[in-house]
């Protein structure tokens, strides 16, 4: 009976983190590349392309929100920014947003459920993704890509929660960042 | 019950199973091109925009399909005189499978699954008229791949050798 219970709980409990808001966090990093010959950043021109969503093309306040906190992550790893000159890296970021779906799986929690009830619903919801590109200055190609996405359902317009959003982004995304 | 489970897991995973296609137009003799180059890359949107401008991605595909054309007799040519050029095109799609199974029992498939198609397609076309000759492509569910680089690099290599196993043979 104690195992069905921890069963239960753990479907319960994967029940409840489902697509909807569990953060997907991931990152692409070149070929061989060896992170410690990067001291120096800068912003790269800013992304062109649209967001998919209103509120957040060319949104100051995301925007601030955004650069502050990978201002913060590289100052913690040591790689300054510099405003003058050459960089060793340029930053880019591009935010979008998608409608996403995720299958409401509670009633699966009850392993007795049976019939039509147990089969589930879907529902929709607004994913945001923020993608960061690292770019090698000097040839200009690719040199690591982090990525989050997770709902951002009662996010957007709540300027708190959607820094407080971007903050926890920001700090997956850089958990996935080589170390030096 | 466990075997339900077994055969309902089976199933659920059957929508998973990837599916490799190819199409080479009437009377195209593919054994007549030898050397190609890349087309210029088309920066579409992949419909991911984990995907969208991955060069580290594109590099692995180009990578795994110029290891795949040689030994099938197509030697790379980037001085212009090419015959044929390749394109590529990745795209990515969200897609619900309606239960497959009779929900009788307690099951995993008793649910509508969801997951992200990825399709991979390869087009070679003759540089000088422009006429798509040959295209291949594959598709499969990428769910909890992309986010891996290893998986996403194996997914690449596998698909670009399936894919391209569909050429017809050199005469």
């Amino acid at each position: 009976m104690t195992r069905i219970l921890l069963v239960a709980a753990a479907l319960a409990a994967s029940a409840g983190s489902g697509c909807a808001t569990a953060m997907n966090v991931g990152s692409h990093v070149r070929e061989g590349l060896d992170i410690t010959q990067y001291r120096t950043y800068d912003w790269g021109p800013a992304d062109a392309l649209p967001t998919g969503d209103p509120r957040l093309d060319a949104n100051p306040f995301f925007q601030d929100h955004v650069q502050g906190a990978v201002e913060k992550q590289f100052a913690a790893r040591g790689i300054a920014r510099v405003t003058t000159g050459t960089p060793d890296v340029l930053v880019h970021y591009h935010a979008s947003i998608d409608t996403r779906i995720d299958v409401n799986r509670t009633e699966r929690a009850y392993l007795e459920c049976q019939g039509a009830g147990c089969a589930g619903w879907t529902i929709e919801y607004e994913a945001g993704t923020l993608v960061l590109d690292i770019v090698d200055a000097r040839t200009n190609s690719l040199i690591w890509r982090g990525w989050a996405r997770e709902s951002v359902e009662g996010v957007l317009g709540h300027d708190d929660r959607m820094a407080e959003q971007i903050r926890k982004a920001v700090g997956r995304i850089f958990e996935r960042f080589p170390a030096r | 019950m466990l075997a339900i489970a077994a055969l309902a897991g089976a199933a659920a995973g059957a929508c998973a199973v990837r599916s490799v296609h190819a199409n080479l137009e009437p009377g195209v003799n593919l054994s007549a091109y030898r050397a190609y180059d890349w087309a210029p890359v088309a920066r579409r949107a992949t419909g991911d925009p984990r995907l969208d401008n991955n060069t580290i991605v594109e590099q692995r595909i180009r990578q795994a399909v110029e290891r795949e054309l040689a030994p099938r007799g197509f030697e790379r040519d980037a001085s212009g005189a090419a015959d044929l050029s390749v394109h590529y095109h990745v795209s990515v799609e969200e897609r619900v499978d309606i239960a497959n199974v009779e929900p009788l029992e307690p099951c995993e498939s008793c649910r509508p699954f969801v997951y992200d198609a990825g399709t991979l397609v390869i087009d070679l076309v003759d540089a000088r008229t422009g006429k798509l000759l040959w295209r291949g492509w594959s598709e499969g569910n990428v769910s909890g791949i992309i986010e891996n680089q290893r998986w996403m690099e194996e997914r690449i290599d596998d698909a670009v050798a399936r894919i391209l196993r569909q050429l017809p043979a050199r005469r």
